[in-house]
């Protein structure tokens, strides 16, 4: 296997190892023997990347480490990304296999939600249900849990209708193959047929548009943390970039450092999911 | 012997947005156990729809009419579900193309046991140990290694083999052969085709065989019907047919397949003029337009299945060499 990874090309190898590093901190940020992210330096304030022993990303204006914050972030980024992509897409993918198997009224009807989520831009249905959901009032305000909470549920809203789709026209065109009529006729029945003949076909395509949406909720979540509802208190990259935007003067790495982040993460998603595709469906294509 | 399959009066209506297309018209065929029919025409006579409609199998905008018995039981008129039961272990399909009705990401193995565990429920062992032997039995050389190939490896005379041996894995009462060797090369439809008939005698097997080709049916068949335009035009058992046909559709058909006593350059006999619209209902013999004996009597009135009495049926006003 590793002697495979070192004949990819070098795109994907970097954008592998990026992936890799990030769960590997979300996961393990806990074990790392660090001061805890949200707390304040006494003196350090502000200083930049590489300036201050034990700062080795220097700290923000308001003497958070931003190493550590970063870490942290990864966790909570990675998280709220990969929760609501996994639960969308296999409710998406799910209905829009069946739908597609299936057609028929069942099929117009879940056409019709899909279409109708994705008519409601994902910022403002987002934004419509944390601040009903989430908000609580001036003096009880909701718990981050919950706010995470209903981000997460929010974000996932978003993604059913993307896999869906792209879930159904992939299992329409597959559904209509001979392969399909020919496990019928010796008596397997549909949901088997679905499991055994769809899934295996409709698959690289779900997981090419899963990790493209891994960067769209990522980049979803950090313009909802700039605009105030995301994942408060600069948890998340998303946060840690509205934070560090009041103070862009003073310490710009602030806000450098999650913007790389995000914009790396982004990229690599779309890189490792496209080459995923492309090699899954080699098969195929020598036909 | 008892009947494996009685059809009567299988009508096959499909709605287009030009009106309703009649596919098959009043079609009624009888198998015995064992027994085999070869159902001959040319493309777009309905033949493919034919074997589709017995086996249940067409979309929801068909309308069939008529009566189906399998094994003494009505069919026609069973849910999805149940007939699902008959499937596989009553009645079984091979297809046309084989490069088509093989899943591309799957391995052989996984293909040819699907059958065994979903149908038969044998647990992964024994199934692995029975693919190998229908894989055997199909004659591919080494079932070991075949078992985890995958489709795109293999030419299309072993997918077909292939589908052969899952068509036949849970030993079907009457298996339905879509135009097997259509998209095979000439040596190899040869092969599959003495590879189906010994089968079907091993399994004691009835055979509904699909096919454009008078030749592959001749000597692979009981008896042979021909259709066109969606009518049964002639039936009899294969010998008589060839001895005495009656129709001149069938001689045409007969006609038009080269032969090799014939000097080289000369021209091919072809079938002039197309299957009529079959969306509209014209008055008179289908074939009336493109008959070489045609008179006026067939222009206007279509003709009767006749029966002769010896178990040849045709649909002629003046067959060839007489009534009788």
């Amino acid at each position: 296997m590793f002697k495979k990874f070192l004949k990819t090309p070098i795109g994907f190898k970097l954008s592998a190892l990026w992936l890799f590093a990030v769960v590997f901190v979300a996961v393990s940020y806990d074990l790392f023997p660090y001061v805890q992210w949200d707390q304040i330096s006494d003196f350090s304030q502000g200083d930049g990347p590489f300036k201050v022993p034990g700062h080795i990303l220097g700290t923000s204006y308001d003497g958070m480490d931003m190493f550590t914050a970063t870490m942290h972030g990864a966790r909570m980024s990675a998280f709220v990304a990969v929760v609501s992509v996994v639960i969308g897409g296999g409710i998406g993918a799910g209905l829009g296999i069946t739908a597609a198997y299936y057609r028929g009224t069942y099929d117009k009807v879940m056409s019709s939600i899909f279409n109708m989520i994705l008519a409601i831009p994902n910022l403002v249905m987002s934004l419509a249900l944390i601040s009903v959901l989430a908000n609580g009032n001036s003096n009880t305000p909701a718990s981050d849990f919950r706010r995470v909470l209903v981000l997460t549920i929010s974000l996932t809203i978003v993604i059913i209708p993307i896999l869906g789709r792209i879930a159904r026209s992939s299992t329409l065109q597959w559904s209509s193959r001979e392969f399909v009529l020919a496990s019928k006729s010796i008596g397997t029945k549909n949901l088997e047929i679905i499991r055994r003949h769809i899934i295996p076909n409709v698959a690289p395509a779900i997981l090419a548009i899963g990790f493209f949406a891994v960067g769209v909720v990522m980049i979803a979540e950090g313009s909802l943390s700039i605009l105030g509802i995301g994942v408060p208190g600069g948890a998340s990259w998303g946060s840690l970039l509205a934070i560090g935007r009041a103070n862009l003067e003073y310490s710009p790495h602030e806000v450098y450092i999650p913007v790389a982040c995000i914009g790396l993460t982004v990229i690599s998603t779309n890189y490792f999911g496209d080459y995923i595709r492309a090699n899954l469906d080699k098969r195929e294509s020598k036909i | 012997m008892s009947n494996v399959l009685e059809v009567t009066g299988l009508s096959i209506t499909f709605a287009t947005p030009r009106g309703n297309l009649r596919a098959v018209n009043d079609a009624t065929i009888t198998l015995e156990q064992g027994e085999s029919i070869g159902v001959v025409g040319e493309s777009g006579s309905g033949k493919t729809v034919l074997s589709r409609a017995i086996m249940g199998l067409l979309p929801g905008t068909a309308t069939r009419t008529g009566s189906i018995k399998y094994m003494g039981k009505e069919i026609s008129e069973l849910p999805e579900k149940e007939l699902r039961e008959l499937w596989g272990t009553g009645m079984a399909m091979i297809f046309q193309d084989p490069m088509t009705t093989l899943n591309p990401v799957r391995r052989i193995g996984a293909q040819l046991t699907e059958s065994l565990t979903v149908r038969l429920k044998l647990d992964k062992k024994e199934a692995h140990k029975q693919a190998i032997e229908l894989l055997r039995r199909v004659r591919i050389a080494d079932p070991e290694g075949m078992m985890r190939k995958f489709p795109y490896q293999l030419s299309g005379g072993m997918r077909q083999r292939i589908m052969i041996a899952i068509a036949v894995s849970c030993k079907p009462e009457l298996l339905f052969a879509d135009e097997p060797t259509t998209a095979l090369d000439v040596t190899v439809q040869a092969q599959v085709l003495e590879l189906l008939t010994e089968l079907r005698k091993e399994f004691n097997m009835a055979m509904i065989l699909v096919t454009h080709d008078l030749g592959v049916v001749a000597g692979h068949t009981d008896k042979i019907a021909v259709m066109y335009a969606g009518d049964v035009v002639e039936m009899a058992p294969t010998r008589e047919l060839f001895k005495n046909m009656k129709m001149p559709y069938t001689e045409a058909l007969l006609k038009s397949i080269p032969r090799l006593e014939t000097p080289t350059g000369t021209r091919l006999p072809v079938i002039e003029g197309r299957l009529p619209d079959p969306t509209k209902n014209e008055p008179g013999c289908p074939f009336a337009n493109r008959c070489p004996y045609v008179a006026d009597k067939c222009r206007a009135e279509k003709p009767p299945l006749k029966d002769t009495g010896t178990g040849h049926l045709y649909r002629c006003w003046f067959p060839i060499g007489g009534e009788k």
